[in-house]
């Protein structure tokens, strides 16, 4: 239900929201490398960061895996900062989410995104069991020592076709638009 | 006297944007959602200006703007919301409400500094 052109333009469109989003400054380095879901690479322990968007055609689900390692937190945790690791995380992923709804707009109209929860990490085992019609997973590696995974899984409810211009994708965030 | 409200669920954003406010010279307030915020600007008058995320547990920003038009009957609070929405309905329903302006996180205060001073004044 899925067309090639569909699944790719996912695919980029989740690409460019962790390039931009996931990073604390946007010098730093971040690759993206695919991850078998047949083999052991999706680490099932520990929490993951869920959030959806979903449509009339389809629900997106966005699972983004952490480990609270020293390095992770202190890439994310401001010096001085009292905040705790989760929530500054849970607030990364809400803009990672938050960027790939605002692409998806441009072709889907009628979008809602929900607010970051956390599961556990066995909980993407399960994915499989929803049907979905495109589902990858992704190291996520931030100047070579920040290791996150995400998870992009898409359930169709018609069939979906279209292609992402996403290099067109203007970085608005942070304006103040007037009424 | 507090003049800005800050609210949303996030603490990170609360801290990140009020922080900022108040190294710049800004009496702020925060709250946790929409139900909170109706409550604290009830509870302080004085508020100028609003700054808001639209998803929130327990009430979201638009309903709180709707609220804050009929139930307060208050039309002089100047509301911005802040929000990773962007899609043009949801605008539209915040324009319907009164909402001044919308700006799609992240927050990048020096881009908003000099408007938050004029609508807080």
């Amino acid at each position: 239900m899925i067309s090639s052109h569909a699944k790719d333009s996912f695919e980029r469109i989740f690409r460019q929201a962790a390039q931009s989003r996931l990073t604390v400054d946007p010098n730093d380095v971040c690759d993206i490398t695919p991850l078998a879901r047949d083999d052991e690479n999706v680490d099932s322990e520990g929490d993951v960061v869920v959030l959806t968007i979903s449509s009339i055609e389809f629900r997106l689900i966005l699972v983004l895996h952490f480990k609270e390692d020293s390095s992770t937190r202190d890439y994310y945790v401001r010096e001085g900062s009292d905040a705790s690791f989760q929530e500054v995380f849970l607030e990364v992923c809400n803009l990672c989410c938050g960027a790939m709804n605002q692409s998806l707009h441009e072709y889907f109209p009628d979008l809602g995104m929900s607010t970051p929860y956390v599961l556990h990490a066995r909980s993407v085992t399960h994915l499989d069991q929803l049907k979905p019609a495109y589902l990858a997973s992704h190291a996520v590696t931030i100047n070579g020592t920040v290791q996150l995974s995400a998870t992009v899984c898409v359930c169709a409810y018609a069939p979906i076709d279209f292609v992402a211009n996403v290099s067109a994708a203007q970085e608005t965030g942070g304006e103040l638009e007037f009424f | 006297m507090t003049k800005i409200l800050v609210v949303d669920d996030s603490s990170t954003v609360r801290d990140e944007v009020a922080g900022f406010l108040r190294k710049n010279g800004l009496a702020v307030d925060t709250a946790v959602d929409g139900k909170d915020g109706l409550g604290k600007l009830k509870a302080t008058p004085g508020i100028k200006l609003v700054i808001s995320d639209v998803n929130m547990p327990n009430m979201d920003g638009l309903t709180m703007v709707e609220k804050i038009r009929s139930e307060l009957a208050n039309h002089a609070v100047n509301v911005v919301m802040l929000t990773t929405e962007s899609s043009p309905a949801m605008k539209e329903r915040g324009k319907a409400a009164g909402v001044k302006g919308w700006i799609v996180k992240p927050f990048k205060g020096d881009a908003v500094l000099e408007a938050f001073k004029k609508m807080a004044s």
